[in-house]
């Protein structure tokens, strides 16, 4: 269905033309985010340059009944950002000013379509970083990362975005503008703020995030250790998890994805060991050293076959090119992957790499896995060729994975979001009851629904009215109720 | 005429919630009892102390479940046996305050600096609508970004949006060692260290201002390691080690002299309101300096002070922190006589928050008058 073309008068009226894209040609470069398979091209995309143009443009969207997404850098991996087929699409990109530095208190003031890098880069001289990591962080905007609640490789010690947020700017989905959150971490009342967080751009616009900022750790240590097994190496997690380490970050990779890496940036990785542990410590030196050395001796009481410590800034930042380039790598060893973001309790990492492995076997696909192993965030990689026709399998056997998780304890996602891609599959996750106050939620903020419609909670339309696999109520686990 | 009711299970609270009609408080342990708005006329009590006991704990995966109910020491006393504990640390937990309770108003104490406060440990909970509804959100592993984070939304909501039934929460380890420095100062050199100590890369899990003129720095540590930085924590700073009351262990919650005067300064002065107020760090001296204060504690690096005021500065203080961009709310109220205000101008996102009472509590049954005199109703 186009757009109404008094609406579209309406909403162009609102902006300075320069700020209005609806030429064909340029609008397609907004048909998809990071996950292409889905593309859905938007009617307009509006690209304002400050608050009170995103403020007026969605006001614009209101009064016509308008839907829009929101759109930060496009890498997200759910299909977040993909527009909806009769709305536009509002890019964050011109508001891309870091507004305050405030060394201080320890904070700084920024717009959405700052990059997660450029917040440290502008606060790095004052011996100050902004803690959440997400491998895309050269590219991936804040608001993108406030609207994911976006984590990294260090999120296991220091959290996600929601931990590093006093408060957002939001236009609110009937063009207003309001705070949410407030100046330190004491909040006036329900933490809207906390909603807001990882609402996937359901429930407005941000213009504005003021960010905690974390003084630089005086050490850093790096270890690469190679295992003769993913259990070894999971054992390794838990053991120094037992001895009370909390450390800055735990990957594990293993033989496939590993290979890929070695290819693609010659990292120093040992090409064909069954798995590899990257692990960082960070802290004051004393209480860093104490701690590596423990580290070092669980390593070896697990028949560690290599161990690599990194003996310069240099070395450090080899071992994670390594981590990080495994996704994009993965191109190289195969022509076509699906990433997946499951989520398990830590202490089924070794039985859902297990069944990961067979489900694969199955689907005669082969997968390789680059995970967050010191919180259970796997991302599996499905390789396969469109060209073979194999897609469908890889699709099918990527959503198996993810609902595995769930089966396990665990979550769909640990941070990539649900987007529109894993909507249809909350109901393994969550119950009708659930997704109902869920969407009370969303009714709150956003009463006429036009604020990204059709991403995070199934609709019929998305979804059909598939009853398929789901969850017990709560009063049904009490057997209260049954369901007939 | 209130009817009290005490749910041992979700199924009971609910039936209790469906069978009866009219305005409802919602109780814990009643250790904040006092906190926010005056509870308005209400028909029935919900109690949750019957709704309590460690439903799964998973030392492997570092997390817990527990019913609403549960008292946090309770909690603490059974994950400890494993090395771990909830990393929080608010005065209350020792009166008996209930995991749902410390949720509900917010609550956090000197390692929030660190740690958070619950809305940073929970990872999931459970909670029962007035009309009925159950809604889970969350779930049991520390990394999950699936659907709206609605633990968040009953995190400082005072009873009024709905009950908590159960709450999964992040554990961590038991630090093996634990010291704090002491120094004796005034607010301003106290200010002034705190910088230099938030500067440096010492990594203080709590730095606290006592209005009995002494500045307490807490350091979580390996027992190897604890010695040398407790000795850079004094050679910037100055100040002695302060010591470990007789009867605690090292790794016990209040592990110093210093952080039971702590707890006990949070209770305010007798006769007096209790404020907990919150503003940017660098802006606590001067406020504080400001307002006729009598008992104080003053979290430097976070901004967060409780401070006790006579009763009659209680709406003075609200405006002084409102212009200074920050956040105040009443603990303690003076047992009865006149109405003091709990609360300083609304935020700007109360019409957000009056659709989401709205949306959760349509017949505005749950905590009446606890956000007055905003009109959330
Ligand atoms: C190679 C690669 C590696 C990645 N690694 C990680 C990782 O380690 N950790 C991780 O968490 N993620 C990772 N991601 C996913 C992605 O980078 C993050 O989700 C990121 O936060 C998205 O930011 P963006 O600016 O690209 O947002 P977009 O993709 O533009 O948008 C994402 C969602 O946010 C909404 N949105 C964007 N801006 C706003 C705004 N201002 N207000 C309201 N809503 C808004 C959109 O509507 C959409 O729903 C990775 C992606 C890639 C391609």
């Amino acid at each position: 269905m186009p757009l109404d073309p008094i609406a579209r008068a309406a909403i162009t009226a609102a902006l300075p033309p320069d700020e209005v894209v609806d030429d064909p040609v340029r609008t397609r470069a907004y048909e998809c985010d990071g996950l292409t398979g889905y593309r859905v091209r938007p009617e307009m995309v509006l690209i304002p340059r400050d608050a009170a143009g995103v403020a007026r443009a969605v006001a614009a969207c209101h009064r016509n009944g308008v839907p829009f997404v929101a759109r930060g850098a496009g890498t997200g991996l759910s299909g977040g950002a993909l527009p909806v087929a009769d709305g536009v699409v509002i890019s964050v990109a011109r508001l891309n000013r870091v507004l305050e530095v405030d060394v201080e208190n320890r904070r700084a003031v920024v717009e959405p379509g700052v990059t997660n890098l450029e917040i440290t880069a502008a606060v790095a001289r004052h011996g100050l970083y902004f803690a959440p990591d997400p491998s895309s962080q050269q590219v991936c905007t804040i608001g993108g990362n406030v609207a994911e609640n976006s984590g990294g490789a260090h999120c296991l010690k220091y959290g996600f975005t929601t931990n590093h947020v006093y408060s957002c700017e939001v236009v609110l989905p009937d063009g207003s503008l309001v705070t949410l959150g407030g100046d330190t971490g004491e909040q006036q009342g329900p933490d809207l703020r906390g909603v807001f967080l990882g609402s996937e751009g359901t429930l407005g616009i941000t213009v504005s995030v003021t960010v905690k900022l974390l003084r630089t750790p005086e050490t850093v240590r790096t270890l690469l250790a190679d295992f003769p097994s993913v259990a070894a190496a999971g054992d390794v997690v838990s053991d120094i998890v037992a001895a009370g380490i909390v450390p800055a970050a735990v990957e594990m990779m293993d033989t496939l994805a590993i290979e890929a890496a070695e290819e693609a940036v010659h990292a120093g990785y040992t090409v064909g060991t069954p798995a590899a542990l990257v692990v960082e410590l960070d802290g004051p030196i004393e209480q860093c050293d104490s701690e590596f050395a423990q580290v070092k001796e669980i390593c070896d009481r697990h028949g560690c076959t290599r161990l690599h410590i990194a003996g310069s800034p240099e070395e450090r930042a080899a071992i994670w090119r390594g981590r990080k380039a495994a996704f994009a790598a993965v191109g190289r060893i195969s022509p076509d992957y699906f990433v997946q973001d499951g989520v398990v309790p830590r202490t089924r990492l070794a039985e859902v790499l297990q069944r990961i492995a067979e489900m694969g076997e199955e689907a005669g696909l082969r997968v390789a896995n680059v995970f967050h192993a010191g919180d259970g965030n796997l991302h599996p990689l499905v390789l396969y060729s469109a060209a073979k026709g194999e897609t469908e399998r890889a699709e099918h056997l990527s959503g198996r994975i993810a609902e595995l998780c769930v089966e396990l304890g665990g979550s769909l996602s640990g941070e990539h979001g649900i987007g529109m891609d894993k909507a249809c599959s909350m109901p393994t996750m969550f119950g009708e009851e659930d997704l109902a106050v869920m969407q009370r939620v969303r009714e709150a903020f956003d009463p006429t629904g036009i604020s990204n419609p059709g991403k995070v909670l199934p609709t019929p339309r998305l979804c059909g009215e598939r009853p398929g696999r789901y969850r017990a109520h709560p009063l049904e686990e009490a057997g209260v109720i049954e369901r007939l | 005429m209130r009817t009290l009711v005490r749910p041992t299970s979700l199924a009971e609270a609910r039936a209790a919630l469906l069978d009866s009609a009219g305005p409802v408080a919602i109780a814990g342990a009643g250790t904040a009892a006092t906190w926010a708005g005056a509870l308005g006329p209400v028909e029935t009590e919900l109690s949750t102390t019957g709704l309590s006991g460690v439903l799964t704990h998973n030392p492997g995966d570092m997390t817990v479940s527990v019913r609403a109910g549960t008292p946090l020491r309770e909690l603490q006393a059974a994950v400890r046996e494993h090395g771990q504990h909830v990393s929080f640390d608010a005065a209350r937990v020792e009166e008996g305050a209930t995991v749902g309770g410390l949720l509900a108003t917010g609550d956090a104490g000197p390692s929030a600096l660190v740690h958070g406060s619950l809305r940073d440990l929970v990872i999931g909970t459970t909670t029962l609508l007035s009309d009925g509804a159950v809604v889970r959100s969350g779930g049991h592993v520390i990394k999950n970004v699936a659907g709206f984070d609605i633990s968040k939304l009953l995190h400082g909501s005072y009873g009024t949006l709905g009950l908590l039934v159960e709450v999964v929460l992040r554990l961590h380890p038991v630090p093996a060692a634990v010291g704090t420095v002491a120094v004796e100062c005034d607010l301003p050199e106290a200010a002034r260290l705190a910088g230099e100590l938030l500067a440096s890369q010492l990594e203080p899990t709590a730095v606290e201002w006592l209005s009995s003129g002494r500045l307490l720095v807490r350091i979580d540590s390996t027992e190897e390691a604890l010695p040398a930085r407790l000795d850079r924590v004094v050679a910037l700073v100055g100040g002695t080690p302060d010591p470990v009351s007789g009867d605690r262990r090292p790794g016990d919650d209040r592990r110093s002299r210093g952080w039971e005067e702590h707890a006990a300064l949070t209770r305010g002065t007798p006769g007096e309101a209790v404020l907990r107020i919150g503003v940017k760090p660098s802006l606590l001296p001067g406020l504080l300096a400001r307002l006729p204060v009598g008992t104080v504690t003053a979290g430097l690096g976070t901004g967060v002070a409780t401070v006790s005021v006579p009763v009659g500065e209680v709406a003075a203080a609200h405006a002084a922190v409102h212009a200074a961009g920050g956040t105040s709310v009443l603990r303690t109220r003076p047992v009865s006589g006149t109405a003091v205000p709990a609360w300083g101008p609304p935020p700007s996102a109360v019409a957000v928050l009056r659709a989401v009472k709205q949306k959760f509590d349509p017949d505005s049954r749950f905590g009446p008058g606890r956000f007055d005199p905003w009109e959330i109703s």
